[in-house]
């Protein structure tokens, strides 16, 4: 019985069987998972710069894509993702797709940043600047390394749209269908707002030799976030890595004078290999200076404004318990000091005479005339600007609060665009100038706090307290290694860790202190999406599909007549075998495909 | 691609079958029920083949991309179980002289193409990349079907008393080059580094030479027939 019914749904199917089919397919169709990371090209994008600073709105403010590629100098350019080399955008072009309704802009950056030719160094350093400074980019542009795959990609799509060009019609048409086109897809939803990002600051200390409230104080500043065009690209090797690192190393021998000096019998065995002067020296003079080190996530350059910085400043001037800021003889920060052979020394106003930060010039003038006569040592006088929304330098934020303060850096001019450009790797900068500034900074330093005046060429960090070069270029490497952008340097983000951990080796009283910015009336916005992966996938226009079901209908008619005169092919076999019968063969016709 | 190019590759891998089915007198003596059982027999004799894979194989470490011959030798060396089912339709599910391996082939390659294509191509062709694969893959059914009438028509040549002596090293020869087919392609792209579209057409004429000498033989035979009883 139970066959019988089975027998009978069986046979409803054999009977119908073609409306059963219709039936089924569009099931299987609904059913059938459509995965559209198949076989497609993937690759990492990274998104250009986009913040709100203080209400008004940087960088780009979309960031899906999911439309067809196109080269820079197309047509048809509306809704189209665009993808050009970094030669061939100009700002002017950047204004041209706007207007012609772009939907997206992908910039090929050479794998090798650090070998461009200065004038591709100006185009792209430029192009930068003026990207940022553009006010409707609704468009989302992206960048992303030209790797072997994405030059393919980008041959392609440049073939395929010399089709355009065809003289005739019917060509146009051929090529056209052709033609090799590309979808670049990027997953995810439009970036948001990071809501309650944390910008963190580290601060650690030295204490001098006497009572500690009375003693004056120097402050070492060093922001250590990165700021290039896209976040995810901005390694700043130079900008602020090198201040970083000069930071670090200047607490790490310094911290060896202060415990040195504070615990006379336990000495430890390196100082018996200081000099004897050095070795004298350091029994009678002890520090008389205390040593603040911060390290400021001075919310990148100028456009950020040093966040970091006016938080600090705010914290400690509100304090009443703890009253640093009213006896800081100087505010030093370290910003770029990994080239060039000057040292620029920028105030926004001079020093008096005999204030510290003027006796610290004159060291440092001293120093480099002794040790260093090739470094050009200035000093640069520019005024705080207040009606300009950015700051130029860090110092100003200490000087906007009547902080004498000032800045270290081998930039003469604020404006550089190598401060805030992604060609600022690994590779451009020079290890031994890095060396060379600390030692400077080093001497002047221990001059200041031990208040040296006359002791002529001696030269203090040498042997023991050598400026260790290897250390120093582990350091580069280890900050240059992954992207420095605020928006990226979470809280807890291996870096931050990292400078916490080195830092409270060397220093005393590390902590870090958070800045958060104000709900509703923010400061300062993030956004997310800096580093994604887009999709390209292979795609074909729709007039492929008709010529190609053209085909296939052509070479179904081709297997459908070859079967019905499968007999005549029979025959003619037959008289092969056995010349002259004929023989009817009609029970079994076979294919012959192809 | 669209749903168009998936329309295209179900065409161009399925409408040879209905074809055939309907212009070669299957379809005159309704014998659809009985391709159902020889897909059927198909599909117990991959359940079979993978019990043997899955216990006496051991899985070869060889590097992705690599060529394992031995590996691909055993496995069309378990291919023979092919030939035996093939064998067990024609004999057990009932049908007149010819049509036996008709029925055998039709249901035995289009159970393959359902099995091994249709879940490729839904999935497959549907996306958004575009891939000459699809198209490829959908020719290649129609190739496998050749083959696979082909190897049928070979075991009932080779089940007949009454076929010349003279033919069977012959269609012993054919059997087993039909049955290490997926080797030699393997061998093929190994080491010839064939790309995909000469690949496709080696098969082709690769399998319409297998399809020419076992027609010639037929042929012979149905002379024979002709002459006895016929």
């Amino acid at each position: 019985m139970l066959q019988g019914e089975f027998g009978e749904i069986l046979e409803m199917f054999r009977n119908s069987f073609p409306l059963s089919f219709l039936f089924f397919i569009p099931i299987f169709i609904i059913i059938s998972p459509v995965s559209p990371v198949n076989a497609a090209h993937e690759f990492a994008i990274y998104r250009m710069q986009q913040f709100d600073l203080q209400g008004s709105q940087f960088g780009c403010k979309s960031s899906l894509i999911n439309m067809e590629a196109r080269p820079i100098d197309a047509k048809m350019l509306t809704r189209r993702c665009i993808v050009a080399k970094l030669a061939d955008v100009t700002i002017s072009k950047y204004r041209d797709l706007i207007t012609q309704n772009a939907g997206g802009l992908l910039i090929l950056l050479p794998q090798n940043l650090s070998a461009l030719k200065e004038e591709n160094k100006q185009h792209l350093q430029s192009l930068e600047r003026d990207l940022l400074l553009e006010e409707n980019g609704v468009m989302p542009v992206y960048f992303a390394w030209e790797t072997p795959e994405l030059t393919a990609i980008y041959d392609d799509i440049n073939s395929a749209t010399a089709g355009d060009q065809a003289a005739t019609a019917v060509e146009a048409l051929f090529n056209s269908a052709s033609a090799n086109g590309f979808q670049m897809v990027i997953s995810g939803s439009q970036a948001k707002a990071l809501s309650d990002f944390k910008i963190t600051n580290i601060q650690g200390h030295l204490s001098g030799f006497g009572i500690e409230e009375q003693l004056p104080t120097i402050v070492l500043v060093a922001h250590y976030d990165a700021f290039g065009i896209a976040p995810g690209l901005s390694t700043g090797a130079d900008s602020n890595g090198s201040g970083v690192i000069a930071l670090l190393e200047l607490a790490r021998l310094l911290s060896k004078l202060y415990t040195n000096s504070r615990t006379h019998a336990k000495r430890t065995c390196y100082d018996l290999f200081l000099e004897f002067y050095l070795y004298v020296f350091i029994f009678k003079k002890l520090p008389l200076w205390k040593i603040k080190f911060i390290m400021c996530i001075d919310t990148v350059h100028c456009k950020f404004n040093y966040q970091g910085a006016k938080k600090w400043i705010e914290d400690n001037l509100d304090s009443a318990e703890n009253n640093v800021l009213s006896d800081v003889a100087f505010v030093m920060c370290l910003d770029s000091l990994a080239s060039e052979d000057s040292l620029y020394f920028h105030v926004s106003k001079p020093p008096k005479e005999d204030t510290p930060a003027a006796t610290f010039f004159t060291h440092l003038e001293e120093v480099t005339k002794t040790f260093f006569p090739h470094v050009v040592v200035k000093m640069v006088h520019k005024k705080i600007n207040l009606a300009e929304d950015m700051l130029a330098w860090e110092h100003e934020r200490f000087s906007m609060k009547r902080l004498p303060a000032f800045t270290l850096s081998h930039f003469e001019a604020y404006k550089s665009l190598d401060r805030t450009s992604v060609i600022d790797t690994r590779d451009r900068v020079d290890e031994e100038k890095i060396v060379r500034n600390v030692n400077i900074i080093a001497e002047a330093l221990a001059r200041q706090i031990y208040n040296l005046t006359s002791q002529g060429s001696i030269r203090l960090f040498t042997e023991a307290l050598e400026v260790q070069k290897d250390l120093l270029s582990a350091w580069l490497d280890h900050v240059t290694s992954q992207s420095r952008a605020a928006q990226l340097l979470q809280k807890d983000s291996s870096l931050l860790v990292t400078l916490e951990e080195t830092m409270s080796r060397y220093l005393k009283d590390v902590k870090k202190t958070y800045l958060i910015a104000d709900k509703r009336d923010p400061e300062f916005v993030f956004y997310d999406g800096a580093v994604q992966k887009m999709n390209a996938f292979n795609v074909k226009p729709a007039v492929f599909d008709l010529f190609l079901a053209g085909a296939i209908v052509l070479y179904l008619g081709l297997v459908y007549l070859l079967v019905q005169n499968f007999h005549l092919i029979l025959g003619f076999l037959s008289k092969f075998v056995q010349p002259g019968t004929s023989s009817k063969m009609n029970g079994a016709a076979k294919v012959k495909a192809n | 691609m669209t749903l168009f190019h998936f329309g295209n590759c179900v065409a161009l891998a399925y409408v040879p079958y209905i074809i055939v089915y309907k212009c070669s007198g299957l379809a005159e003596y309704s014998a659809f029920w009985k391709c159902v059982q020889a897909g059927g027999a198909y599909l117990f004799t991959q359940l079979c083949k993978m019990i043997i894979l899955a216990t006496f194989f051991p899985t070869s470490e060889v590097p992705t991309g690599g060529l394992d011959v031995i590996g691909e030798f055993m496995k069309s060396t378990v291919d023979l179980a092919d030939l035996v089912g093939i064998h067990f339709v024609m004999t057990k599910i009932a049908g007149k002289g010819q049509l036996k391996f008709m029925v055998a082939g039709l249901g035995w390659a289009t159970a393959e193409l359902i099995t091994t294509r249709f879940v490729t191509l839904l999935v497959g062709a549907r996306g958004i990349e575009f891939d000459w694969k699809y198209i490829q893959l959908s020719f290649d059914s129609n190739i496998s079907l050749v083959h696979h009438i082909c190897t049928a028509m070979l075991v009932w040549l080779y089940n007949r008393n009454d076929v010349n002596k003279s033919f069977v090293p012959i269609v012993m020869t054919l059997l087993a080059l039909s049955c290490y087919r997926p080797l030699i392609v393997e061998i093929l792209i190994h080491a010839v580094g064939m790309g995909s579209w000469p690949l496709l057409l080696a098969k082709a004429v690769f399998t319409s030479c297998i399809g020419a000498i076992t027609l010639q033989m037929y042929l012979g035979m149905s002379m024979q027939q002709a002459n006895s009883f016929y």
